[in-house]
């Protein structure tokens, strides 16, 4: 089972979270304050952090810093409620992986940890399979089983890194972040209109859904049914 | 305590200061005058007597007795002495009792004192004289009193103390009449300043469009206060704004919920009771990030965070993003962009404002109709200009457009908060461009870079897409 260790001073967003990720059959642990946090991090040794920023004793980051410093490469979610984007900046720059604002939905926070567990391994292939999907990343083409799939550059990025992190559940944010560099939340529902003409070239009128719409969550490249 | 005050007061000093230089030059003026007065007369005084020696001298021996009786017949003053005396002492003619010993018979002039012998008594004059001894061995001497030059100089010195006294005074009264003006108006100022840090943010100082320094500051001061007065406004509004518009999406999700708690018999109902509720939390999250935000970048210092930011290729980037969402809606939209040109900027903010104004633009657009985004150079600034075929704002709305939380009726129905504007507005004014909003038929909104804010410009082949 996977190891989750969860660093939140309010307890009841901590029992929250530690619920629903128990729900999803993540084992976790829990500490509520900076310094006790920053040993278990370093004892038990989890597979993922979640760690909120302003935490009594010693703040996140600080943790983050420390466990940097000993070479520890855990992944770290962090959590904050300081949402400007200068305090993401930092947040990334002192060691986090990824950062998410307060509130938050806890999809949204599922799936990132997720995403930081199955972070894409640095590949030198050229080109991406997932089921009959072919990416071929040099010339830029790709191709379903044998029908070649006529893209746009938006839409190729978007295929790529969906691929990238295929049976993933993937937010509207973590999209609008990763694939179109926007740090804001537009009005219109870019992302899904995106999607939607995505799906529409990927998933032929006889073919087998590989592009999903989770509900209430965000989307999902499945390799099977 | 006025006085102290006032005798305290730098201006004042200075008033007495420059008085008191003032006294001590015209002193030694006047002094200079004295002196030179006086040696004018005494060698006026001094040619005469030397004058009249000659002319006397000159004369045979009989006519010099008359000579000097008829010159001291004439002085009705009685300010000259003559005398003639005979070698052996003994005068012979004249006012002077004896030859005055000390007088040396060489032509040039002396001072010395005689005694005159009157009526009233005896008297002691001091004198210039001249005396030469004759061929026949006789004496003349002839003399002026200096007395009366010293009159004249002290007419003179009288004069002096007479007009440097008032004069002296004068200037003390007008130092502290200066002096307790200057207080008044430091004081005044202080009044007002006190009701500022009261709260009262309206008030200004007070200044004539005199050309004073105080007028000056005054006047320096007030467009400070101005500047403080919007920020303040602006931050204290964010809080106005915020309680107003949370209230509704608050209150439905509260009602959803508290329905919900009493009616909801089934698992579905109560999720629908959620889902309401959720929707309208997001709601007022979403209302207050936007509104945070805006005022983080209406006050901000973020221009920490500025680079060179090629503003040809963000314009592209909206295109490509927003293509889709204009082609469901059959809109035509159309990046027109002829030059390259990098802005210092932050990249971020300035892609959320064309992205806005895309957004509206095509919002606003019927289908079928026509969205162009454009990059125009003009004289001295450089132009990004987004508009479409749609109603356009009128007149009237055009102020209304940038007010917190308007949204035009013909959009009513979509989502938004109606705070777009407002960023874009305050995203331009943060990197010291300009938002022109057009009225009239067809939207069409501008940034307007000026050049001092653009970093290179050149021509690169116009590509549209």
């Amino acid at each position: 089972m996977t190891k989750l260790l969860l660093i939140e001073d309010d307890s009841e967003t901590a029992e929250e979270i530690t619920a629903e990720l128990a729900d999803r059959g993540f084992e976790i642990e829990w500490s509520d304050n900076g310094i006790e946090g920053l040993d278990k991090a370093r004892s038990s040794r989890p597979d993922a952090m979640i760690v909120d920023r302003l935490l009594p004793g010693m703040d996140g980051l600080t943790v983050i810093e420390a466990l940097r410093k000993d070479q520890v490469r855990t992944p770290v979610l962090v959590l904050s409620a300081l949402g400007a984007v200068d305090d993401r900046v930092r947040g990334l720059r002192m060691g986090g992986d990824d950062y998410l604002t307060k509130p938050f939905a806890i999809v949204e926070l599922v799936a990132r940890v997720e995403a930081l567990l199955r972070r894409p391994a640095e590949s030198r292939d050229t080109t991406l399979r997932v089921g009959p999907l072919e990416l071929d990343l040099i010339e830029r083409t790709a191709k379903r089983g044998d029908r070649v799939i006529d893209l746009l550059p938006r839409e190729f990025r978007l295929l790529e890194y969906m691929m990238q992190r295929s049976d993933q559940l993937l937010t509207r944010a973590m999209l609008l972040e990763e694939v179109w560099n926007y740090k804001f939340v537009p009005a219109t529902n870019l992302v899904d209109v995106h999607m939607g003409r995505l799906r529409h070239k990927v998933d032929g009128p006889e073919e087998v859904p590989m592009i999903h719409n989770v509900r209430g969550a965000g989307f999902i490249l499945r390799t099977g049914p | 305590m006025l006085q102290a005050q006032i005798i305290r007061s730098i201006t004042f000093r200075r008033a007495l200061a420059v008085t008191g230089a003032f006294a001590v030059f015209v002193i030694a003026l006047f002094g200079f005058i004295y002196w030179q007065t006086d040696q004018y007369l005494i060698a006026r005084s001094d040619r005469m007597i030397a004058r009249q020696l000659n002319v006397i001298a000159a004369l045979p021996g009989e006519r010099r007795l008359d000579a000097i009786d008829e010159h001291l017949r004439q002085d009705s003053r009685g300010v000259q002495y003559a005398g003639l005396f005979a070698a052996d002492g003994r005068r012979i003619t004249g006012n002077l009792e004896q030859f005055p010993p000390g007088l040396q018979m060489n032509d040039s002039v002396q001072s010395l004192s005689v005694v005159r012998t009157l009526q009233t008594g005896r008297e002691t004059h001091a004198i210039r004289a001249v005396a030469r001894r004759m061929a026949n061995g006789d004496a003349l001497a002839i003399g002026r009193e200096v007395d009366e030059t010293r009159e004249i100089s002290h007419v003179v010195g009288q004069a002096l103390a007479l007009g440097l006294l008032p004069a002296f005074c004068l200037c003390l009264v007008a130092g502290a009449w200066l002096s307790m003006r200057a207080q008044e108006r430091v004081e005044d100022v202080n009044q007002h300043v006190q009701r500022i840090i009261a709260g009262d943010l309206r008030e200004r100082l007070p200044h004539r469009d005199v050309d004073d320094p105080f007028s000056r500051l005054a006047a320096i001061v007030n467009g400070m206060l101005d500047e403080m007065e919007t920020m303040i406004h602006a931050l204290a509004g964010v809080g106005n704004d915020i309680a107003h518009d949370l209230r509704t999406p608050l209150t439905r999700a509260r009602l959803a919920l508290e329905r919900g708690r009493t009616n909801a018999t089934t698992m579905e109902q109560l999720q629908v009771v959620a889902d309401k509720a959720v929707a309208n939390i997001d709601q007022s999250l979403t209302i207050i990030t936007a509104l945070l935000r805006l005022a983080a970048i209406e006050n901000s210092r973020r221009s920490a965070a500025f680079g060179n930011v090629p503003l040809h290729e963000l314009l592209r980037e909206v295109c490509d993003i927003y293509e889709p969402i204009a082609e469901n809606k059959n809109i035509h939209l159309r990046v027109e962009v002829g030059h390259r040109l990098n802005v210092r900027g932050d990249r971020d903010l300035l892609l959320e404002a064309v992205a806005n104004l895309v957004d509206n633009a095509i919002k606003f657009t019927p289908e079928g109709g026509k969205v162009d985004i454009e990059l125009l150079l003009g004289d001295s600034e450089a132009i990004v200009r987004v508009s479409d075929t749609g109603p356009g704002i009128s007149e009237q709305e055009r102020e209304a457009v940038l007010r917190r939380f308007y949204r035009s009726d013909k959009i009513r129905s979509t989502p938004g908060v109606g705070l777009g504007l407002n960023l874009v507005a305050a995203i331009v004014k943060l990197h010291g461009f300009r938002l022109v909003i057009h009225s009239g038929q067809g939207g069409r909104l501008e940034i307007i870079c000026p050049d001092e804010q653009c970093e290179g410009r050149g021509l690169g082949s116009p590509m549209s897409a």
